[in-house]
C-alpha cells in the first residue's frame, strides 16, 4: 500500500468512518480507538499498537472533527477531563464547531465553572443560529445553558443573601448605637413609636425589597406560553394576538389542527410572526431573575 | 402503575414526555392554589392519572351528589387530549354512558392544547348542570356492549349531534 499523502488521509478518514459506526452501535471503546488512530500523533496504548492500520494515526492530527468525535465518546462515558482536553484541541483547529463548544461547555459545567460554561453554550447557540442546523441540537444546548445559568445564580445568590444579611445586622446595630448615644432609644412615655423603631422598620423593608430578585416565585403568566406553561424562548404571535412558544405551536399545527389553540380561529404556519417585544421582556426578566432558568423534570 | 381492573380501560401507558410532565406539574400546583369550584383532586403521587371528586352544582338535578372523574394523560399531553371518564357509578345524563364514557366534543375532536384539566372539569360540570332529565343516552346498551373489552372512549367515533345539553 502506497504511503502517499492522499492514501494516508484516506486511511484516517476510514478510521473516522469506522469510529462513527462503532459510536452508533454504542461500542464506545472501539470508537475511541478508531478516533485515536485517526488523530493521535503518539500511541500511548499498547492495545492499539497491534491494530494494523496504526500508521493512519499520525497522519491527520489537524482534522478538528476527529478530536471532536473522540470528545463525544468521552462525553458519553462522562470522562469530563478528557472531554475538555479533546474538545479544546478540536476548537483550537476550528472554532466554529457547534458541538465542540457544547462539549467543552458540558465539561466546564461539570467542573462548576459556570461562567465559562455559559460562554461556551452561548457561542454554540450563536453558531447554530447562523447555520441551518437541526432543532434538537438547539434544544439540548438550551437545556444545559439554562442549567448552567440556574446553578450560577444559585451559587451567587447564596453568597449575596449571606452578605446582605450581615450588612443588615451591621446597619441595625449601628442604628441602635446611634440612638443610644443620642438618648432616643427608649419609646416616648405615651407609647407612640419613636424615630428609632420607625427606622428599624423601614430598614427591614428596604432589605426585603433588595432580596426580592433572588426569591423564586411564579414567572408572570404574560411571559409564559399557554401550552407549555413555561417561560418563552422563541415566542410567536398569531393573527388572533395570542403568543405561543414557536416549537410547540408548530407541533400543534402539525398534529392537532390548523387553528389557534386559544381562539380556535383558523391558523397556518406562514401567519406566525416572531413576538420580539415579549422576547425582549423575557430576556430582561431572566437577567433580573436568573432562578427562572430552572426547568421542570 | 399497574391496573388489574379491566374495566378501568387504561390506555397503553407510555410514560409522560418531558413536556407533558412539566406541564402537568404546573397544572397541579396551579390547581392546588386555585382549584375549580366544586372539584377536589385526590392526592396521589401519580401524575399520569388524576382522580377528581365532582360535586353536583347547587340548583341542578345533581345537587348533593358526588361523582368521580378519572383523568389519564397520554405521553404527548397536551398535544393529545386526556382520557376522561366517570368512575362507577356514573351520573345519569343523556350524554354519559353507564360505563362512564362521556360524549363531549372537547375530549375528542375539539380538543385544544390550550385547555387544561381545570377547564375540562368546568365544561363537564356545565354539561351536567344543564341536563333536563336524569336519563341514559338512547344507545346506551348497544354502546356499552361494544365497549365491554375495556375500549377507551378515545377510540369511539363520536357524533356530537346535540349541543343543547
Amino acid at each position: 500500500m502506497a504511503a502517499s499523502g492522499g492514501g494516508v488521509a484516506q486511511q484516517a478518514e476510514l478510521r473516522r468512518i469506522e469510529g462513527n459506526a462503532c459510536f452508533k452501535k454504542a461500542r464506545l471503546g472501539a470508537a475511541i480507538d478508531c478516533y485515536t488512530e485517526a488523530s493521535t500523533p503518539h500511541l500511548p496504548s499498547p492495545r492499539l499498537s497491534f491494530i494494523s492500520l496504526i500508521t493512519a494515526i499520525a497522519l491527520c492530527p489537524d482534522v478538528a472533527v476527529y478530536w471532536m468525535n473522540r470528545a463525544l465518546c468521552h462525553f458519553k462515558r462522562k470522562e469530563w477531563a478528557k472531554v475538555e482536553e479533546d474538545s479544546r484541541r478540536a476548537l483550537a483547529l476550528d472554532d466554529t464547531l457547534v458541538k465542540g463548544h457544547y462539549l467543552l461547555g458540558c465539561a466546564l459545567l461539570d467542573k462548576e465553572e459556570f461562567t465559562l460554561a455559559i460562554k461556551e453554550f452561548e457561542k454554540a447557540l450563536n453558531l447554530l443560529k447562523s447555520s441551518s442546523s437541526t432543532d434538537t441540537m438547539a434544544e439540548d444546548i438550551w437545556q444545559v445553558l439554562a442549567k448552567a445559568k440556574y446553578l450560577d445564580w444559585e451559587k451567587h445568590s447564596t453568597e449575596r443573601v449571606w452578605r446582605i444579611q450581615s450588612l443588615k445586622e451591621a446597619c441595625e446595630s449601628a442604628l441602635q448605637e446611634h440612638h443610644f448615644l443620642s438618648g432616643t432609644l427608649v419609646e416616648d412615655s405615651d407609647g407612640s413609636s419613636n424615630e428609632y423603631s420607625e427606622q428599624i422598620k423601614l430598614l427591614s423593608e428596604v432589605f426585603s425589597k433588595a432580596a426580592l430578585a433572588d426569591t423564586p416565585v411564579d414567572v408572570p403568566d404574560y411571559l409564559c406560553c399557554q401550552i407549555t406553561f413555561e417561560i418563552f424562548r422563541d415566542p410567536v404571535i398569531t393573527p388572533s394576538g395570542v403568543t405561543y412558544e414557536r416549537a410547540v405551536l408548530l407541533e400543534h399545527l402539525d398534529k392537532v389542527g390548523n387553528f389557534d389553540p386559544v381562539t380556535r380561529e383558523p391558523l397556518k404556519e406562514h401567519q406566525l410572526v416572531p413576538n420580539l417585544a415579549i422576547k425582549e421582556a423575557v430576556q430582561a426578566y431572566l437577567k433580573e431573575h436568573s432562578w427562572a432558568y430552572r426547568l421542570n423534570c | 402503575m399497574t391496573s388489574s381492573s379491566p374495566s378501568s380501560s387504561s390506555p397503553s401507558r407510555k410514560a409522560l414526555s418531558k413536556i407533558a410532565c412539566s406541564r402537568l406539574q404546573k397544572e397541579l400546583s396551579e390547581w392546588q392554589v386555585n382549584p375549580p369550584a366544586g372539584f377536589k383532586h385526590r392526592v396521589t403521587d401519580n401524575l399520569q392519572r388524576w382522580v377528581i371528586d365532582v360535586a353536583g352544582a347547587p340548583g341542578t338535578l345533581y345537587t348533593g351528589e358526588t361523582y368521580q372523574l378519572q383523568v389519564d394523560f397520554p405521553e404527548h399531553y397536551p398535544m393529545e387530549a386526556p382520557q376522561v371518564i366517570f368512575l362507577h357509578p356514573a351520573p345519569m345524563h343523556p350524554h354519559i354512558y353507564s360505563n362512564g364514557h362521556i360524549c363531549l366534543d372537547i375530549l375528542y375532536d375539539s380538543w385544544s392544547p390550550a385547555m387544561t384539566v381545570s377547564s375540562v372539569c368546568i365544561s363537564i360540570l356545565s354539561m351536567l348542570s344543564s341536563s333536563p332529565a336524569k336519563q341514559r343516552p338512547a344507545d346506551n346498551d348497544r354502546y356499552v356492549r361494544n365497549c365491554c373489552n375495556g375500549r377507551s372512549p378515545k377510540e369511539t367515533r363520536w357524533w356530537f349531534h346535540d349541543d343543547k345539553v
